[in-house]
């Protein structure tokens, strides 16, 4: 990073010396005049109108001489300090910092569009798909839904131990601080898909996903169903087999939470590894990028 | 039996007929009777529980009664499987870090010198 900006450094001090400081010397002295200006109040109006043939308004005019044309003291002055001047020192080093920090700015932000890229590419795995599962209320909810926003999808089951109650309290976590970052725009969809539709009822999931957070979308469906959306997702997931009814078991499932764009393109995987902090800050720097690129968003 | 134990309703069923995931609160008593289980296996110095089982029903007696009422038996055999992987990943993670800092050590007397 410091590297490549050294070399900017010097472009930039090359360039100031050679076009921003005549500019600097033609602006002083256009304040010069403009203050002789309004040093002259009645008839300044017509030294600047009649500019070419101001020696006939002479007469009438208060202002000194010297206004218009630099003393030898002010040309001295400049001359001693050469084109250098606090003014054209403040101006560089304003400029050169403006450009170092929209550098990096830049440089981040096209760090994190070429990870977005990265999934929609060409023969690169994708993450997500279409599919077509059941919210709490027994309605369809398909891959199409999830459009629009930007969505966080985490694939669980309520009899877990340890691991999903932790990351859901996180997901709840998130959900608030992201809406509060939003200012409460209605733009993410956080979503909890069941590995375990047989135990996972709509009622269950409810009952469960009520103690996290309100605005969880829990989404179930056959075990064909939940077999493709795990499958679509990447997901690993296996579920004991020959069990008998009511039998307690347990399921064995990938823990990532999927951040999704409203392309219902994968962006980004949030892991065990992250702080609801350090999550809301990737998740915001994503949203931040969409709209900046004027990008449309579904706010219902 | 299990979760429900010191509710007075009668315990919640799926729709298969089996038990209904644990919530908040049974899930915080799961946790407090796995947490006081473990305290006595440490005070024995038992790691395994599966293994071990009788000498943790002969020591333990009265903590693995209050795990096995307080969870569920995937997530009591879950949690006692869970502290043996965790000691022995810790116990690698360990040993790594004292093998690297070995090899740094011999790599300086060598007059190598990291970059």
């Amino acid at each position: 990073m410091a590297s490549t900006m050294r070399p900017m450094g010097r472009m930039l001090l090359r360039a100031s010396r050679s076009t921003l400081l005549p500019v600097e010397y033609s602006t002083s002295r256009a304040t010069q005049t403009a203050l002789s200006v309004s040093k002259t109040s009645p008839f300044s109006n017509i030294q600047i109108a009649n500019n070419g043939i101001l020696t006939s308004h002479r007469a009438f005019s208060t202002s000194p001489l010297r206004s218009r044309k630099p003393t030898m003291g002010q040309l001295k002055a400049r001359h001693s300090t050469g084109p250098f001047s606090w003014k054209s020192a403040l101006l560089f080093v304003l400029t050169g910092g403006g450009m170092i920090i929209y550098f990096r700015v830049e440089k981040e932000r096209l760090e994190r569009k070429r990870i977005a890229e990265m999934s929609k590419g060409v023969g690169k795995p994708r993450v997500g798909g279409p599919f077509t599962l059941r919210d709490l209320d027994g309605k369809e909810f398909t891959a199409e839904d999830l459009k629009g926003k930007y969505s966080f999808v985490y694939f669980g089951f309520t009899h877990c131990p340890d691991i999903c109650p932790d990351e859901l309290d996180k997901m709840a976590e998130i959900i608030d601080k992201v809406k509060e970052s939003t200012k409460g725009e209605n733009i993410f969809l956080p979503v909890f898909i069941t590995c375990d539709p047989v135990r996972d009822t709509p009622d269950v999931l409810r009952e469960y996903l009520k103690e996290f957070h309100p605005d969880i979308i829990g989404l179930t469906g056959t075990y064909e169903a939940v077999k493709n959306v795990c499958k679509q997702y990447r997901v690993y997931f296996s579920t004991p087999k020959d069990i008998k009814p009511g039998e307690d078991y347990l399921v064995d499932h990938s823990i990532y939470f999927y951040l999704m764009d409203p392309d219902n393109d994968f962006v980004e995987c949030i892991g065990r590894q992250d702080t609801p902090e350090s999550a809301t800050r990737t998740i915001m720097e994503h949203i931040n990028d969409w709209k900046r690129e004027g990008k449309p968003l579904r706010k219902d | 039996m299990g979760w429900f134990s010191s509710s007075s309703d009668a315990p919640k069923t799926a729709s298969d007929g089996g038990r209904i995931a644990p919530d908040r609160s049974s899930r915080a008593r799961c946790y407090e009777g796995r947490d006081l289980f473990f305290a006595c296996l440490d005070r024995h110095d038992i790691l395994d529980a599966i293994k071990e089982d009788k000498e943790v029903r002969r020591k333990c007696g009265k903590e693995i009664a209050e795990f096995d009422t307080a969870c569920s038996a995937a997530w009591v055999k879950y949690f006692k499987e869970k502290r043996v992987m965790e000691f022995n990943r810790d116990k690698t993670i360990e040993r790594i870090k004292k093998e690297d800092a070995a090899k740094v050590q011999d790599l300086k007397a060598q007059g190598w010198t990291a970059r």
